[in-house]
């Protein structure tokens, strides 16, 4: 895995992209406009099926309508994210931020498609004025929390000096 | 006059414990963008449902009361975990332009959403004609410029 991000690391299209000026402020800026969209989106989407809010809108209305902007907002947010990455891959491989960010983003994918494959299948049962089950509402909140945490660890990721000690100590970005 | 406000600002014990505190700022950026986002959210349903986009089922003047509190709150929220920022980084803030473009366009922003906005949104539906279209864009316009400038604080100052 190191010998890649060092690969990655001496393109010079990774080199071109570090060093200019513009393009990190840019990709940036991108990214966390992108986030907004996407985790903002998002976020309403997990309060409805825990029931803390849009309970007069049918909960079958909010992946037919506001999915395809939540996609949009996430896709932006891959293409300027892997940009970042690509331009400064060493700057990334020894952050514990990054790493959890990686794994956090795993979780709560997985998180949407069982939650899209098993519980929302019966969505017509509990679509509007009944009480949605236990299983949306526990993906709800797992999925609140998950993303709320991949949007703590990608502000962590600037604090490379405060990663926690057992990490420091696997010297894995030395 | 405004500068020796931001070298007072900077000189309190409160800036100092922020700046000399390893956790403090973290923790207070990090609760900052997830109040960005839950502002976000909030904004974008009823902007994009004045687009005619998004959440169209749902009556307008429903869906903006509905999304009014969460939009007030993470304000708040974002206020809140703004403020100690430009305390403990009053100068920096201070000579970045960015920054009074960001409050400048934060003010707008406010003045356009407690008048225009709100008026827009809260309205009988199929009565103003092209105007919620107007509004949804410049509100998104707005706000976006907003998060830019504030992430251009951070990165060319």
């Amino acid at each position: 895995m190191r010998s890649l991000f060092e690969w990655v690391d001496a393109l010079p299209s990774s080199i071109a992209l570090r060093e200019s000026l513009n393009a990190y402020p840019t990709m940036l800026t991108i990214h966390v406009v992108s986030m907004c969209l996407f985790a903002g989106l998002i976020a309403y989407w997990d309060m409805r099926l825990i029931g803390f809010t849009l309970k007069k809108v049918p909960v079958s209305n909010i992946p037919t309508r506001l999915f395809p902007w939540a996609l949009t907002g996430y896709g932006i947010n891959l293409i300027t994210g892997a940009l970042l990455l690509y331009s400064q891959p060493m700057r990334y491989y020894g952050n514990f931020y990054f790493w959890a960010k990686m794994a956090l983003m795993l979780v709560a994918g997985i998180n949407m498609f069982w939650f899209h494959y098993a519980t929302y299948k019966s969505v017509q049962a509990w679509d509007q004025g009944r009480e949605i089950p236990l299983n949306a509402r526990l993906a709800g909140v797992v999925s609140l929390v998950l993303w709320a945490a991949v949007v703590v660890t990608g502000r962590m990721m600037a604090y490379s000096g405060l990663m926690p000690g057992w990490w420091n100590n696997l010297n894995i970005g030395a | 006059m405004l500068q020796s406000f931001f070298e007072w600002m900077q000189g309190l014990p409160f800036s100092a414990w922020m700046l000399e505190e390893t956790w403090a700022s973290p923790i207070i950026q990090c609760a900052h963008l997830v109040a960005l986002v839950g502002f976000a959210g909030a904004v974008l349903v009823v902007d994009m449902r004045l687009l005619g986009r998004g959440l169209i089922k749902t009556p307008l003047n429903q869906l903006a009361r509905e999304m009014d509190r969460w939009m007030i709150w993470s304000f708040v929220a974002l206020f809140v975990t703004g403020a100690p920022q430009v305390l403990s980084t009053a100068l920096k803030q201070y000579y970045s332009p960015f920054f009074w473009w960001k409050i400048q366009i934060i003010v707008i922003g406010l003045l356009f959403n407690f008048t225009i906005r709100r008026r827009v949104a809260f309205a009988e539906e199929g009565t103003l004609g092209h105007w919620p279209k107007v509004v949804g864009f410049l509100s998104i316009g707005i706000w976006t410029s907003v998060s830019v400038y504030a992430r251009l604080i951070g990165l060319l100052s």
